[in-house]
């Protein structure tokens, strides 16, 4: 069934096409989530409240890309879980760590280490950045939106998306400075 | 030297940009013009690209579990979990009225008259078996007792109802978070 269908269906109220819909975005619903709260329960939590809200809210999406209207949903999930991360000390955002999936067929033990390294730091350096330059940065560069995505989803302009890349982006790439030699 | 600073400074919040494309023929120029003779900005250029190329190679992580949504509390069960709430705290407000009432003799006869009654008449029994209520025998005007049993009755069943509904009300709740 085409998305177009799949949608009009859920806003009747069919659960069966939104679950549908849900199977196609959840694991970039998830993956948005995951790094910009760095903690898998959280993220869990978050995707799941993202996909409540949107069934809930399914009769207000007023067409454009389906995709973009989830993640500004997701993306204010996110906003909350983070709230309630800042909350609950014990739970900080470095507490858990989170394991990047590297190519596993890299060659070496000693290259497939630096990578897991390389993966720990870009995933600190993520969740050093502010949050709406985070989202920026996952949403372009781990997902793969284009600009005009990425300004409805954040509800912004084109050129507060250009910034906050920006800063963003200059900003990981200082933290990854000191480990230049891994991956230029 | 201080105007290359500055245009080195300037021209870095425009790589990022740059690289995605996103810039004018003439702010593209500028750039490329002023890499060719600036070593400082080629290298952040590069650098930039390449913490981008690395990002890109971040992969996408598979989820955990399905989210989809198992179950939706029914807007009709929504609706009637109202109703029976508001319902059970009206019948609830009306009991406490019969209480109160009765408790202060408003209603010129109470539970003390009518136990009283019963006490020093001993046939009062035999007066409800006829079919004469206490209220005629008595001359009560309000049949308190019968209604307060009544009303205690609809609080529980109503009661009942509402707890069973907003049990199932938090089953659902809980099946939609999967």
């Amino acid at each position: 069934m085409v998305e177009d269908e799949l949608i009009q269906r859920s806003r009747e109220g069919d659960l069966d096409c939104f679950n549908q819909l849900v199977e196609r975005y959840q694991r970039q619903v998830y993956n948005l989530s995951l790094r910009m709260l760095g903690n898998p329960q959280a993220a869990e939590d978050a995707t799941q409240d993202a996909f409540i809200s949107a069934f809930k809210g399914i009769s207000k999406f007023r067409g454009g890309s389906f995709r973009t209207w989830l993640f500004r949903i997701a993306a204010n999930a996110c906003r909350d879980q983070l709230r309630s991360l800042r909350r609950r000390p014990t739970t900080s955002l470095d507490a858990l760590p989170l394991e990047l999936e590297w190519d596993r067929h890299t060659p070496s033990p000693e290259e497939y280490a630096l990578a897991r390294e390389l993966g720990e730091e870009i995933r600190r350096g993520l969740l050093a950045l502010p949050a709406d330059q985070r989202l920026a940065v996952i949403l372009r560069d781990i997902l793969g939106l284009d600009y005009e995505e990425i300004a409805q989803a954040t509800a912004s302009s084109l050129g507060t998306v250009k910034s906050r890349l920006s800063r963003g982006r200059a900003r990981l790439r200082r933290h990854l400075e000191p480990y230049r030699e891994l991956f230029l | 030297m201080f105007r290359k600073k500055s245009e080195c400074q300037q021209l870095e919040g425009m790589l990022s940009s740059y690289i995605d494309g996103q810039l004018s023929p003439s702010q593209r120029q500028r750039i490329e013009g002023h890499i060719e003779g600036c070593d400082a900005c080629r290298r952040e250029l590069e650098s930039l690209r390449a913490t981008l190329n690395l990002l890109h190679r971040v992969p996408m992580v598979l989820p955990p579990r399905s989210f989809a949504i198992a179950e939706v509390v029914p807007k009709r069960r929504a609706v009637a979990f109202g109703a029976l709430r508001t319902a059970t705290a009206v019948a609830v407000i009306v009991l406490a009225f019969f209480f109160a009432g009765d408790a202060f003799h408003l209603f010129d006869a109470g539970l003390i008259q009518e136990r009283y009654a019963q006490e020093v008449t001993p046939d009062a029994g035999d007066i409800l078996d006829k079919g004469v209520t206490p209220a005629e025998a008595q001359g009560y005007e309000w049949p308190v007792r019968q209604i307060e049993l009544a009303l205690i009755g609809v609080v529980v069943a109503l009661g009942g109802a509402t707890a069973i509904l907003w049990q199932r009300k938090r089953q659902g709740e809980k099946a939609l978070r999967g």
